[in-house]
């Protein structure tokens, strides 16, 4: 008996120790805290962009500045795991106070589900132009999210390759064609793209089909149900893809993001078709890379073009504690003075209309997608149904890759699943 | 005086009863964590599946629409019986190497070879890990490009093999289903080797008596003795098989990749319940709630069978 007493006496005192390591633990860095309010406010951050974890602390920071009451914590998840973990978090009621919004449709389903905070009141909004704002705009009609940046996809290319062969920015897609050539036959791998993971290939298809397709003009006409996926201009996007992949690294079935990075940064790769938020990463990966981008050339005597979109919003809540904490942070996220920083700790170009870029290549980007823009089709239009249109297009293409699938089969799969819930086309 | 012993029996015999009672409490903590993770969500799982869902909205009532839906309408049903079709390739293939392969180096450790312990222990040593962590070891050797595998075999004059075996339909779930059997093969070998080692002495010698002798004697005596360890390693074999998800999840993503040649039901329910790894996927979380029930029931009636089938053959020791 005795035994079992100082047994249980043992147990609780380790219970009480472990109890109060856990709550020192959350207390975060101690002193400087407690000192400077006695009403902290804790905010949880929600993200898809674990790369970007340094850039938003320097972000917290100058919003401390002015705002030492609210605690901010960034936490991410991994880019492909992010939808999954959020919407899981947010059914059983939980979920950071600050969210990330993935543009379009999975961020609206989540503003239709009620899980959102609507902002309509918040200062600043006005600013952005309406179609930013209609990535995170409820079908309700109410605004859910503060657009944070634009993202556009074009072809990074190696500067020092491109010059060492001689070679220029092409303007059609002939000289898109030859350029590739002779990097094969001088013995660099010339795209760097590979199809193990598939949300891949709906980006590059993304930049790359306008090219075929011919650019807004068919994204209009589909929307309006004139065309469809199995016409000609669609079909020959496809084609063109899959002729492109004679110039992929080699076993690219095999290859993911990681290894493709790597290859244009190391200088294996001369382009890479890919987004304009992988400029941040490239330079911190290899601060010595020269590399420059140019627009996708047509293949329909049309003008090159830049594929670009709202890549995201951040939204509240709508069961968040701190509500009102959570908006000062959404309203510095529309400030001009957040705009700026955040062009210059990302690399990528702010959403808010008039703010320029210390990076050079930046500010070009900006430019061109301001000129000669075109929609990412398939994200901002055909992210819908179950599986959506655009799982469909990733795994047909994936398949196409594998020689399991023709591209006339992709194209007609494609247009089965739309027409399955997208009206325009039914 | 006689009162207060009698009230000091009494109260002895409270104390008693109430000892005996209290045993009953102790599971309670053990029964509130089974109830509240497995008890519950297999209720709730079973509600949704009859529930229609607009996104992660529960709408009307559905009946068994669901699982209709999740059996007759494409792209669902295909991808069920491809994924179903893995799941067997998956019991069948880890059956012969992860048991297969376990039993007979457990008999070799049982028949007392040199290093006995140092073998049991570097078999079981995959286990220790997590397996997130086997998943991104293996993906990194097989990298076709830069991974240890085809470089082992380029440097065996092998180029002719090198190939990216998780980027290749017909290599990637046979890789991954072989890893799996690494990863799982010291547990069998311990589980055998204790089937092997409560073995009666007297039977074996017994049986050399009357002139059982090597693979007579391990057909005739000892499989007839093992029946309890290998049903069960074959039920825990074929539940796993069937939950396959951990591996293919880590090495290949929620999407069952390349062209849904890895996927299992397991992945597959993920995928339909809380969306696709891509950007633009909306979840089906009443489709997703029925592929689940399916799979436990189908998982729950077979091993039900089995076992029953499988007492009926067993020895009485």
């Amino acid at each position: 008996m005795k035994s079992l007493k100082a047994f249980t006496f043992v147990g609780l005192l380790a219970f009480i120790l472990i109890m109060s390591a856990c709550s020192s633990d959350s207390g975060g860095d101690g002193d400087t805290n407690e000192e400077a309010s006695g009403d902290q406010v804790q905010i949880e951050m929600g993200s898809w962009r674990t790369e970007d974890t340094e850039a938003y602390q320097t972000i917290i920071d100058k919003f401390n500045e002015e705002h030492p009451d609210i605690q901010i914590e960034f936490n991410p998840s991994k880019n492909t795991e992010y939808n999954t973990i959020l919407n899981t978090a947010l059914q059983s009621g939980e979920g950071p106070d600050i969210i990330h919004l993935r543009p379009y449709t999975p961020g609206i389903e989540l503003a239709d589900a009620g899980y959102l905070e609507p902002l309509d009141d918040l200062e600043g909004l006005d600013q952005y132009p309406e179609e930013y704002l209609a990535a995170s705009k409820g079908s309700d009609g109410k605004q859910y999210g503060v657009p944070l940046n634009i993202s556009t996809t074009q072809m990074f290319y190696n500067e020092d390759i491109f010059d060492e062969l001689g070679l220029e920015e092409p303007q059609t897609w002939e000289e898109f064609m030859s350029v590739n050539e002779t990097l094969k036959e001088e013995g660099y791998t010339p795209i760097s793209l590979a199809s193990k993971e598939a949300w891949l290939l709906s980006l590059a298809h993304g930049m790359i089909g306008p090219a075929h397709y011919g650019g807004t003009e068919f994204v209009d006409k589909i929307t309006a149900g004139e065309t469809d996926f199995t016409s000609e201009k669609f079909v020959n996007s496809i084609e063109a893809m899959d002729e492109l992949k004679q110039y992929f690294p080699d076993n690219y079935e095999g290859l993911g993001m990681e290894d493709i990075r790597t290859m244009f940064f190391t200088g294996d790769a001369a382009m890479f078709p890919m987004g304009s938020w992988e400029i941040e990463v490239l330079r911190e990966m290899n601060p010595d890379l020269n590399f420059d981008f140019f627009p996708m050339p047509s293949a329909t005597g049309k003008e090159p073009t830049v594929t670009s979109w709202v890549d995201g919003s951040y939204a509240i809540n709508a069961n968040s504690e701190n509500k009102e904490a959570a908006k000062e942070f959404l309203q510095f996220m529309t400030t001009e003075e957040f705009g700026e920083l955040f062009t210059k700790e990302f690399k990528m170009i702010s959403a808010i209309p008039g703010i320029e870029s210390d990076d050079q290549l930046v500010n070009d980007l900006s430019q061109a997608a301001d000129q000669r823009s075109t929609p990412y089709m398939i994200l901002v239009h055909f992210a819908g149904g179950n599986p959506s249109t655009k799982e469909t297009i990733e795994k047909e293409l994936q398949g196409m890759y594998l020689g399991e699938r023709t591209p006339q089969e992709v194209a007609e799969t494609v247009q089965e699943n739309a027409e399955s819930w997208y009206e325009p086309l039914q | 005086m006689k009162s207060a012993a009698s009230s000091k029996s009494t109260h002895l015999k409270k104390q008693r009863n109430w000892k005996r009672w209290s045993i009953h409490l102790f599971p309670i903590p053990a029964l509130i964590i089974y109830g509240l993770f497995i008890v519950y969500p297999l209720f709730a799982a079973l509600t949704y599946s009859f529930f229609e869902w607009d996104g992660m909205v529960r709408g009307e009532f559905a009946g068994f629409k669901n699982f209709v839906d999740l059996f007759t309408l494409q792209p669902f049903s295909d991808l069920f019986w491809n994924a179903f079709g893995h799941n067997i390739l998956y019991f069948v293939l880890q059956m012969i190497f992860q048991n297969g392969l376990a039993f007979i180096l457990a008999y070799i450790i049982y028949k007392k070879v040199r290093g006995a312990e140092f073998l049991k222990i570097s078999y079981f040593l995959p286990r220790l890990l997590s397996v997130i962590v086997v998943g991104f070891l293996w993906k990194l050797i097989l990298n076709p490009n830069y991974g240890a595998f085809n470089v082992i075999l380029e440097n065996l004059g092998l180029e002719a093999l090198q190939k990216a075996w998780l980027g290749d339909p017909d290599t990637a779930l046979i890789a991954i289903i072989l890893i799996n059997s690494w990863y799982g093969l010291g547990f069998g070998v311990l589980i055998f080797l204790a089937g092997f080692q409560s073995i009666p002495k007297e039977l074996l010698e017994a049986g050399k008596l009357d002139g059982a002798t090597g693979l007579s004697m391990v057909r005739r005596i000892l499989l007839p003795l093992m029946v309890p360890s290998i049903m069960i390693m074959t039920v825990l074999t074929f539940i796993q098989s069937f939950e396959a998800f951990e591996l293919v999840y880590a090495m290949q993503g929620s999407e069952g990749g390349p062209y849904s040649s890895t996927d299992t039901l397991a992945v597959y329910f993920y995928r339909l319940a809380f969306g696709g790894s891509s950007g633009g996927s909306s979840s089906a979380i009443g489709l997703g709630s029925a592929l689940a029930v399916v799979l436990f029931l189908f998982i729950a009636v077979f091993t039900a069978l089995y076992l029953k089938y499988m007492q009926k053959k067993q020895v009485d020791m």
